[in-house]
This record gives structure tokens, sequence and C-alpha cells, in this order.
């Protein structure tokens, strides 16, 4: 997908001051991102990680120092040019109310001076990448939701095909459920193109979860410690390091895993119309590892579970007496699994895979058996390698 | 110098605006009306009062009749269309049409020309009240309920004060509406500055001018007051941004 | 009727109106009424000429005001300090009744079309440059950050984003300026500049039919001019209707 390969960004003594300031916002930052990786700038509010960040596209203007795209100085570019090889990701997003969703993916190439085929092409290819139906290109943001709109900002950032992208917490005025949605599509996403990210957030698990490597900072832009999410944890810095990560770095450990990391069990399945009694049968066999068979469709997505009384009738029924309750990715972080499982109060949880068919069933006991086995207890956690693809 | 307008061609720009302070402060020979001294100061005074007056009689009555229907009609969140219509709909009537009319159907004089006058002053404070009072953050007005204020103390405690600059803004527009108006309020029989302007024949060309900077300084002192008494009503938390 | 006071008021203004009022006749026997339809139907076409004379103060008016305060809001966008002098300034051409306004003018510009014409654009200035401004304020800032970081220019942002965003306001603003003027825009007969104003003046001042035509006629047009300018809002602006279905 990628025509160009990503660059790498590099931060050279990097500072800004502004006037009246008593100390400079970021001081004298020194930094390299390989190329193609993600790496996450976390730390409190007033850090200078936003201010940071917007030095690669000079929509903060550097002091001193230099920061460097591939080999090449920004300082030496027009800004308005250089911004049209970054993309650009905020908060609010920042929509152009007044174009349609198609128009605003392709300001970017607009501005470049693609042909029009070209860019309506680039547009629908980048609604696909996003999850959105194409039709939704003629509307207009106010007809979307803030999840729909978040995800437009990120295709109209990828829209011109950038060296590097800039995330300003771009997932930060979203709902959690949107949010966790967001991010692990981010990443899958990201598994595909392989682009240079610089991502900004406050919250440390974000950042966990998302980043190749993480740079925890403190006022002025000082980083205390840049590293992956995995030696972060294990191996904090300095107390401050320590303090962000939090107490709980047992428990975010699990979010370098994944659902699909771990051996989920197996439910019997159940399809609408058949004899209850081969599904009995099922029931009784001695392996069987979750004692409640689930009700799936023609296409073995997961419908609900079949209780006692469902079974009590000849044939299964097509509405199922239990409720689904929470339904878990392959590709979801195991921390926020967990995390739902325990919200919603339920001991299973069907796991599907991205079109939505059953791949597993989670339980906490499954989670905790793994956190007492000597795998997990181990320092050299298997995890370490970043779960893409 | 000729009848009407053609001789002021001729003169020099400043020398019509001299000749104009002139009138205004000391009774000046018309060429016009054959040796008698017109204008001066005392007749100046005279008239500017008189504008006054009309102007201040016709507001206050649209103010009675506006200003507690706007405010009404705004809190209860109804009557958008008439506050809002009749706010376009003023705008578009021809004050000299009014004031003929008042001259010929209804009678000249005050009694009669005050009360159209007013009329022209409704929309803008009908308008303006409505929108500021409708304007006005539900969540406050909820609290304000929510704490066991009367309606009426809504609307004067909590609304009124919120939406001063707007209502102030509406009343500010009918009094120069107004005041305006009164320069040819005598066609229908009130003295008026107007009467300088309008009573050429009596005033000559200095009276013209004359009375043209007289209504023009009116009209800017009169703003220039209720703009500062809107700023001393406006509470220091809304002064956040000039208009 | 014939009230001396009124008559001898009327001083002779020179030409754009009609001195004899051709009544013979015709109303006699409703002088006292109101409107007169006989006389109406006769003499409709003699209020063609001062509507093509109205509109020919009114439209030039309303071209200059606009040009000259969307320049200045343009300009005071950039330069924020020049925001509040402008406002004053345009402030102090509003406040000044135009009807005084139009005989301070009479030494510089003389009687007639171009006077009223001046007056009537300076009265203008304010709303339309006081609705500019705010619209282009409301531009949420989310977007303005997004366009700038995308590579847009300063220029590019204002014809392409901040423009378009603020035209519900600026029209708004256009919509009252021309129905004022073109209400005012009758007192234009007392400096001869012709217009709708003649068939409410001289001796049409007792004339309650031709006042009362004029004055419909002035009303209609201002009304079908507002209108105008919300179907070319409407026009100018889908997403906005959009968001509402």
């Amino acid at each position: 997908m990628s025509e160009q390969t990503a660059s790498s960004v590099r931060y050279e003594e990097a500072t800004k001051r502004y006037p009246g300031a008593s100390s400079p916002a970021v001081d004298k930052l020194t930094l390299e991102v390989p190329a193609g990786e993600i790496c996450v700038l976390v730390g409190p509010s007033g850090c200078g990680k936003t201010t940071a960040m917007r030095m690669v596209n000079r929509t903060v203007e550097i002091s001193e120092g230099d920061v460097l795209v591939g080999e090449d100085s920004v300082r030496d570019r027009e800004p308005a040019q250089l911004r049209r090889e970054i993309g650009y990701v905020i908060q609010q997003i920042g929509l152009f109310p007044h174009r349609t969703i198609s128009e605003n993916i392709g300001a970017v190439p607009q501005l470049l001076g693609w042909k029009k085929d070209r860019i309506r092409q680039r547009s629908s290819e980048l609604l696909e990448l996003i999850g959105l139906d194409p039709e939704l290109g003629d509307r207009y943001p106010a007809q979307l939701s803030g999840g729909q709109q978040q995800r437009v900002g990120v295709a109209r950032a990828l829209a011109a095909d950038p060296l590097v992208m800039l995330m300003d917490e771009p997932f930060g005025a979203i709902d959690p459920i949107n949010r966790e949605r967001l991010q692990n599509e981010f990443l899958r996403l990201q598994a595909e193109i392989r682009k240079t990210v610089l991502f900004v957030t406050h919250d440390i698990d974000e950042a966990i979860k998302m980043g190749d490597r993480v740079a925890v900072m403190r006022e002025g832009g000082r980083i205390e410690q840049y590293a992956t999410p995995a030696e972060l944890l294990m191996a904090p810095a300095n107390e401050f390091v320590e303090d962000f990560v939090g107490a709980d770095r047992a428990l975010k450990r699990l979010a370098l895993m994944r659902v699909r990391d771990i051996h989920l069990w197996e439910a019997p399945l159940a399809h609408v119309g058949q004899a209850t009694a081969e599904v009995r049968a099922k029931l009784d066999s001695p392996d069987v590892e979750v004692p409640f068979p689930l009700l799936v469709d023609g296409e073995r997505r997961p419908l609900g579970w079949l209780s006692e009384r469902d079974l009590g009738a000849a044939v299964v029924p097509g509405r199922p007496d239990s409720p689904l309750g929470p339904v878990l990715e392959l590709d979801a972080v195991m921390r926020d699994a967990l995390a739902d499982l325990l919200q919603h109060e339920t001991q299973y949880a069907p796991v599907v895979d991205h079109a939505g068919r059953i791949a597993g069933v989670l339980s906490v006991e499954i989670i905790s058996e793994f956190l007492g086995s000597p795998e997990a207890k181990s320092d050299e956690h298997p995890a370490v390698e970043r779960p893409h693809g | 110098m000729a009848k009407g307008g053609a001789g002021m061609i001729g003169q020099l720009p400043l020398a019509s605006f001299t000749g104009a302070i002139e009138f205004i402060f000391s009774p000046q020979e018309s060429n016009v009306t054959g040796g008698k001294k017109v204008g001066g100061f005392d007749k100046s005074m005279e008239l500017l009062i008189k504008h006054l007056e009309v102007t201040a009689l016709a507001l206050a009555i649209a103010l009675v009749i506006a200003l507690p229907l706007g405010l009404y009609l705004g809190h209860r969140g109804k009557g958008e269309q008439l506050a809002v219509g009749l706010g376009n709909a003023g705008r578009a009537i021809p004050e000299l049409a009014v004031i003929a009319l008042v001259a010929v159907l209804i009678g000249v004089g005050l009694p009669n020309v005050a009360p159209v006058l007013a009329i022209l002053g409704i929309p803008p404070i009908l308008n303006n009240s409505y929108v500021g009072v409708s304007q006005v953050d539900r969540a406050t007005v909820d609290a304000a309920r929510g704490i066991g204020m009367s309606e009426t103390a809504i609307i004067r405690k909590v609304e009124l004060p919120i939406a001063i600059p707007t209502v102030m803004g509406g009343i500010r527009s009918a009094a120069i509406a107004i005041l305006a108006t009164a320069t040819i309020a005598p066609l229908a029989g009130v003295e008026s500055l107007g009467d300088f302007i309008i009573n050429r024949n009596v005033y000559g060309e200095n009276g013209l001018l004359a009375g043209a900077i007289l209504v023009a300084l009116l009209a800017l002192t009169i703003e220039g007051s209720l703009a500062l008494l809107q700023r001393r009503l406006t509470s220091d938390g809304l002064k956040v941004k000039t208009a | 009727m014939g009230n001396p006071l009124v008559i001898a008021a009327v001083g002779e203004v020179g030409e754009g109106f009609i001195k004899e009022r051709d009544v013979g006749d015709l109303c006699q026997a409703q002088t006292q009424h109101v409107f007169c339809f006989d006389w109406a139907r006769e003499n409709i076409d003699r209020f063609e000429t001062p509507t093509v004379q109205h509109l020919q103060i009114v439209i030039p008016a309303l071209a200059i005001g606009f040009v000259v305060a969307f320049a200045l809001a343009l300009l005071a966008h950039r330069t924020r300090w020049l925001q509040p002098p402008l406002l004053a300034a345009t402030g102090i051409l509003y406040t000044i009744p135009s009807i005084a306004f139009f005989f301070l003018l009479l030494p510089l510009t003389g009687l007639g079309r171009d006077t009223a014409i001046i007056v009537l654009s300076a009265y203008t200035l304010q709303i339309i440059y006081r609705n500019t401004i705010l619209g282009l304020n409301n531009v949420p800032a989310a977007v303005k950050d997004a366009a700038r970081g995308m590579g847009l220019t300063q220029r590019q942002i204002l014809w392409k984003v901040e423009l378009p965003l603020a035209i519900p306001e600026i029209i708004a603003g256009l919509r009252v300026a021309v129905v004022s003027t073109i209400a005012i825009a009758t007192l234009a007969v007392l400096i001869s500049a012709g217009g709708l104003g003649t068939q409410m003046y001289g001796s049409n001042l007792t004339f309650p039919t031709s006042i009362i035509i004029a004055g419909a006629i002035v009303m209609l047009m201002a009304l079908a001019f507002d209108a105008g300018l919300l179907l070319v809002q409407r026009l100018t602006t889908p997403w906005r209707r959009a968001a509402r279905a």
C-alpha cells in the first residue's frame, strides 16, 4: 500500500522557548524514532509532549536545535509544503464541516495537485481501510458519529501517503468503548501500512498498548525513559517513571498480550433448528471445557447462550434464553478483555475474529491460570515482540 | 442665494460648516424671510429639547409595550415567529410613510405622533429582548427554578442580567430609529430639530446644515450614553469580549 | 387635511417628485377615505420610475457597502488590534441618522443620487463588518488547527475554510442591511435623488393612497430581497441542511 517508505524522525537538541516564559517548553530534546514504528510521547499535562510533536511539522516553530525527517531538516522546508507530507490528527478531529467526507479525505491530495480520479479512488480506498461504508463518502461530518469522525480524521491524515504521522491524543474525545475499538483498528492498520507515527497521550495504558517505543516525559520535554513498553513495565528507570506507570505494573503487563496469544477454550456449538439431543451429546462429552452450548448462525457468528430450558425443546430455538454478554475480539489486548469480563460479571465470553466468527471462549479462569503459570512469571516475557499482524 | 439646494453647491464646504456653526449659536439675518433673525442658541436648544422630548416619550411607550412582552415570550420560549418576524418587518417600514400617514389620517401634534413613533421602536426592542432572554442557557434557568425562584424572579434576577447586552442593543437601536424619525416629525406638526431641515424657506441653508449637525451630534450622544449605561448594567462576569 | 403647518413646511426640493397630483374627480367622494382604489388602478404605472430610481440608489449602495465592509473585515481579521477602532468608526456612521447625514454631505457632494448612495453605503458598513468578523471568529479552532497542520496556507485557510463557514453570519448581516437600506432610501427624496419617497412627499404628503402604495412597494421590495438572500444562503451552505436531516 505504501508507495514511499516511511521516514525516521530525529530530534537533535530541539528546543522551544516561548517569549516571557522562565524556562523552555521543550529543552534540548534528543530522540530518534525509527522508520515504521509508533513512538508514543507520554507524560503529565504541560510536560511539552504536544509541543514536541508539533515541532515536527512546524505548527510550533523550533527555537534552537533541529528536527529531521529522514535526512532532511524540517527547518529547510517551507512550512505548508512540509505539512502536506506529514499526516496530522488532533483530538478534536477538526474535519471541515462544509465538505463531504470524501472531500475531507481528499483535502491534502487536492493541495498536492492530484488528478480528480486518483483522489476519488484514494478516498474510497481509505474509507474501506478505516472500515466505513463507502456510501458515507457523500455525507457531511455532522451526520457521522464521533467515532466515525475520528476514523475519517485518520484517513484524511493518511490520504497523501505521508512519510510521518503526528497524532495528538487522537482518541481522547471518544467514549471508552469506541476508543478501544479504534485503538485496535489503528494497530491493525499500522501492521499493514507501517508508517512512522509520533503519538501523544497522557494515558499510560494507551501508551503501553499503542507504542513500539514509549518516551516518558516530564516538564520541559525531558525524557525520563525511552524504551519498549515491556522494559518500561519491568525496569522503570527511576521513581518518576515508576510513579507514572503506576503501581499495578503486573496487571499492566496484560496489556502486552492479545487474546489470540492465549489458549482459548471451546464451547459446544449449536445451530438453530438442530436437534437438542445432538447438543446434549456434545455437552456430555468428557473433554468439554465450557459447560454451556453457544448458539451460532450459519456464518458461525455467536447469537447467545443456550439454557437448560432451551434444551428442553426438541429443536434448538432461534432466540436463546441467555443474552450474549460481552463479545471479545481476537485482536483485543488482554487487559481490555479482562476488564470487559470483570465489568459484565460474566464467567465466559465468546471470542470472535475480525469477521465476527467464533474463535473460542475466554474466561477469567484462563487468564488467572496463565498469570500463575511459569511462563508468565519469567522475566523474559515471550510477548516482548510487538504483536503485529 | 437661490432657494433650495442649488445654492449649496456654489459655497465652499468649509464655509458652509462655519456658517452652520454660527447659526447654532447666534441668530442670523436670514435672506429668505426678509430680514427677520432666525436661529441662534436659544432656538437651537429649544428645538433640541423638543426633539429629545418626543424621542423620550416614544421610546418610553415602546419600552412599556415591548420590553415586558419580549422578556416574557423569551422566557417562555414561545412566540419566536412573532418577535423575530416583527423585528424583520419593522426594519422594512419606511419612516416617511409613517409620518405622512399620521399627519393625514390621524392628525397632527404630539399626542398623535408619539405613539406612532413608538411603533417604529417596538420591533427592535421586542426582537432583542426575546432573543436575549431565550438564548440564556437553559441549565442556568433550571438551576434557578430548582432552588425555588419564582418565574418572575427568574426573569428579573437571572435572565435579564445575562441578556442585558442584547436587550440594551435593542433599546439602543430603537432609540436611534425613533430619534431619526423624529427629525421628520415636523411634517406632522411636531417640532424638533427637523424644523431646521425641513423649513428651509424659513431657516435657510445655514439652518439646514445646522439642523443636520445637531441631529447627528444628538444621536451620537444618546448612543454613547446608552452604551455607557449598558456597560454599567452589564455584570463584570459577562464582559468577556466586545461586540 | 390642509393643515397649514404641514403645507408650509414643505419647501421645494427640486426634481424627483410630482408637484401636481392628478386626482380630478376620481377620489372626490373618497378624499376622506384612506385608500382610493380607482386612483390606484389608473395611476399604478406612475410608480414605475420611482421604483427604478429606488433600485438605482439601493443596489449600488449595498454593493459598495458590502465590498468596503467585507474588505475592512478581512483586514481586521488579520490585524486584531484594528477591530475595536473599525467597529467604533463604522458604528458612528451607523448611528448618525441618514437624514442628517444626507444634509451633512450636501456641501461636499451636492444634491442627487450620489450623495444618497454614499450615505446609505456608510450606513450598512457596521452591520456587514460586524457580522463578517463574527462569522470568521466563530469558525471552530479545531478546524483551523487541522487545516493549518494539513498544509493549507493562510490565504487558503481564509478562502477555503473560514469564509465558507462564515457565510450564514455574513448573509444574516447582509439581510438586515438590505432591508434597512430599502426603507431608508425613501428619504432620498429630500435631496432630490428620486426613489419611492417621491410618492410620499411634496403634494403626496396629503394623499394617503399614494403613500400607502409606495410604502407597500418598499416593503415588498425589502421582503423580496430578504427572501432572495435567504435562498442564496441555503444554496451555498448545503452542509447545514444535511446536518438537520
